[in-house]
């Protein structure tokens, strides 16, 4: 083993790392303020995908075919919320999550037909030689997914702790029945926890594609990878979603590069039960030792 | 006294015509059903186009020269869907109800099992054509156009042995598909004298696998065989390219497409290697090819007809319609089982391929030479030994 290899599974765990990062936070959003796991967030990601690569191919440039499918995707969030999940609020989480279990079908479906079944290949946003150090390389996209996600943990703070939409949201999450008793609209603030997850969603998919391929089934991958970042960082905390992400495209790239590459499809999930199992029996452990004061 | 005449000389023109040798040698009535189980809607909708269009193709070009002893050809198709389910339910439909004498088709091999599993049922010959290992004892009604998936290894390794390279790398998708890659590359390995120097798996389903080829890295490997098909593969060729790794890079036969030259546009130093069917050259063989005529005339009519070149898989379902029609030949017979042992006694027939050698104990008839190795230049296949 010598240093290069192990610089370049530290690029590999940083790519992946990445990736898992900004899919869980985008959920974590979405949860947050409805406190509901979307499971069409993975054809979101497809749909930003996929609009750049159109885009980009009839020549638009890059940064304004970035914005332009954004807004697409916030327009097509903010519909599905008006359409379908409005009228089901005040439904019990499971029903929620099921109506986005079928969004999430049909809009695989609509990426089908509107794209087809082929993959597309996406441009990274800036051309030139990977990043080389000693041998080792890394994709620079993975710099500016790396920065896209700091960027909205910023956002994301500012939003939180200095808007009133933020707060609002904050509100919601934690009391919607007082958060609406003390004026705020529940409805509005769920529409736009929406607009804003779907659009997270989109630039998910924008950032990570061109590291990879798209097609309309590439959902699935990044919406369960993201999924368990999100419940291993805390299902809460967009900051807990990035460090859990991030330990995870880590722990996988090491574990393939210092153990063995077997067990590559495994790592994440084995890391999901062993936290879930600690956690529960750290919890576990706290009631009991409070029952104990009585 | 006009009239008559005119009379005379419309039915003397009718009876001049009908005995023309313009009107085919079989009679209107003698018909000879072959069946087709095609995935025309699912996921392998793409293939299923191609083998639909040459059967088709095929079909009527053998009519027009005369249709199979006094008979003429009929193809009828059914859509398995992409699933074994269907597959099974169009296989029995095509013996029971249209009474079809073989069964061509399908892709992969739980669809194709499917079929043979029925057609060895009812005794009724199933020419397939997709990586579905046979075995003649257990299914002697089981016919395989598709070159065999130790072909598809051993070509692209005896090609690695002639250009003087002796060590090749493995990485291979977690799963039995890798574990099937794996068998036949160290049986192919052991067969030409090079050396299996490392071996990394992976999820076909990740976005980076620099890790693995790192690890291949430090073996010095001279080669890297990657059993895969489609963006998995394309991941590696690019994963590849980020590495500086620039020595060839063999991949499954299954990405002989037009979708893979689109994965791969962009990439310049990997030297991607890609075992296929002479058909996907057929300006580039040599002219003692036996093959090469029937290649470019079929190529030349599938252009003419669809507006696209003929590929490997439009290959595949010429060649077992061609079977099947010769099969008819050498029996004598519309008799499914008589046609099944016509068959086995194929010998000497050039197609598209291979020149096809067959028996009781082969019933898929090519050697590993009848396979070429194409790389991917400007975009364009391109044959290279």
């Amino acid at each position: 083993m010598d240093l290069s290899q192990i610089i370049q599974f530290t690029f590999s765990g940083l790519t992946l790392g990445s990736i898992y990062a900004l899919m869980a936070v985008s959920l974590t959003i979405v949860y947050n303020a409805s406190k509901v796991i979307s499971f069409s967030q993975g054809e979101f990601f497809v749909f930003g995908a996929l609009m750049m690569v159109t885009l980009t191919s009839i020549g638009v440039a890059i940064p304004i075919a970035l914005v332009l499918s954004l807004v697409m995707a916030a327009a097509l969030g903010a519909l599905i919320e008006r359409m379908l999940i409005k009228p089901i609020l005040g439904s019990s989480v499971g029903t929620i999550v099921t109506m986005t279990i079928a969004i999430s079908l049909a809009l695989r479906g609509s990426a089908l037909l509107t794209w087809g079944r082929s993959s597309f290949v996406s441009q990274p946003f800036s051309q030139g030689e990977p990043l080389r150090i000693l041998g080792a390389s890394l994709q620079l996209q993975v710099l500016w997914i790396c920065g896209a996600t700091g960027a909205v943990l910023l956002l994301i703070w500012l939003l939180f702790e200095r808007t009133k939409v933020g707060l609002a949201m904050r509100a919601c999450s934690d009391n919607s029945l007082g958060a609406s008793l003390v004026g705020i609209s529940v409805r509005r603030v769920n529409f736009f926890a929406w607009i804003f997850g779907s659009s997270m969603g989109a630039l998910a998919g924008i950032l990570v594609a061109p590291l990879y391929f798209v097609q309309y089934a590439s959902g699935v991958m990044p919406m369960l990878s993201g999924f368990v970042a999100m419940a291993i960082g805390g299902m809460t905390s967009t900051l807990g979603a990035v460090i859990a992400g991030m330990v995870l495209g880590f722990l996988e790239a090491y574990g393939i590069g210092f153990i063995s590459s077997q067990f590559a499809d495994v790592i994440i999930f084995t890391v999901l039960i062993v936290t879930l199992l600690v956690r529960t029996r750290l919890l576990a452990g706290e009631a009991s030792s409070d029952e104990g004061g009585m | 006294m006009k009239k008559t005449l005119l009379v005379l000389l419309f039915l003397a023109s009718i009876l001049l015509f009908s005995l023309s040798p313009i009107t085919p040698a079989y009679s209107a009535d003698k018909v000879v059903k072959i069946g087709g189980v095609y995935p025309l809607t699912g996921y392998l909708s793409w293939l299923g186009e191609y083998y639909k269009k040459a059967a088709i193709l095929q079909v009527d070009l053998i009519n027009k020269a005369g249709g199979v002893a006094d008979y003429k050809l009929e193809l009828v198709s059914y859509d398995d869907q992409s699933s074994p389910e269907e597959g099974t339910r169009a296989a029995l439909r095509l013996i029971q109800s249209d009474k079809v004498v073989a069964i061509t088709g399908t892709a992969t091999a739980a669809i194709t099992g499917a079929v043979s599993s029925i057609a060895n049922k009812y005794k009724v010959p199933a020419v397939m054509s997709s990586g579905y290992d046979l075995r003649p004892d257990k299914e002697p009604f089981t016919f395989n156009t598709a070159h065999p998936t130790f072909f598809a290894v051993a070509r692209p390794f005896m090609y690695l042995k002639k250009q003087g390279i002796s060590k090749v790398g493995l990485l291979m998708p977690i799963g039995s598909l890798g574990e099937i890659g794996t068998a036949n590359a160290q049986k192919a390995a052991s067969q030409y004298g090079l050396t299996i120097v490392a071996e990394e798996k992976f999820d076909i389903k990740s976005p980076d696998v620099t890790a693995q080829l790192a690890k291949l890295r430090a073996s010095n490997p001279e080669a890297i065989f990657s059993f895969v098909t489609g963006e998995p593969a394309a991941l590696v060729a690019r994963n590849m390219q980020q590495l500086k790794l620039d020595i060839p890079l063999i991949v499954s036969h299954g990405n002989a497409t037009p979708g893979f030259l689109k994965l791969t546009s962009g990439l310049t130093t990997v030297k991607l290697v890609v075992p296929s069917g002479e058909i996907m050259a057929p300006d580039s063989l040599s002219a003692t090819d036996p093959n090469k005529a029937i290649i470019r005339e079929f190529n030349k009519l599938h252009m003419e007809r669809y507006q696209e070149p003929a590929n490997y898989f439009s290959g595949l379902l010429s060649d077992a319609v061609l079977l099947v029609v010769q099969g008819i030949r050498i029996s004598g017979s519309v008799d499914p089982e008589k046609i099944r042992d016509g068959i086995e006694k194929i010998k000497s027939f050039p197609a598209i391929g291979g020149v096809y050698n067959m028996s009781p104990t082969d019933h898929y008839g090519t050697r590993i030479e009848d396979m070429i190795v194409l790389t991917i230049k400007d975009g364009k296949w391109q044959l290279i030994q």
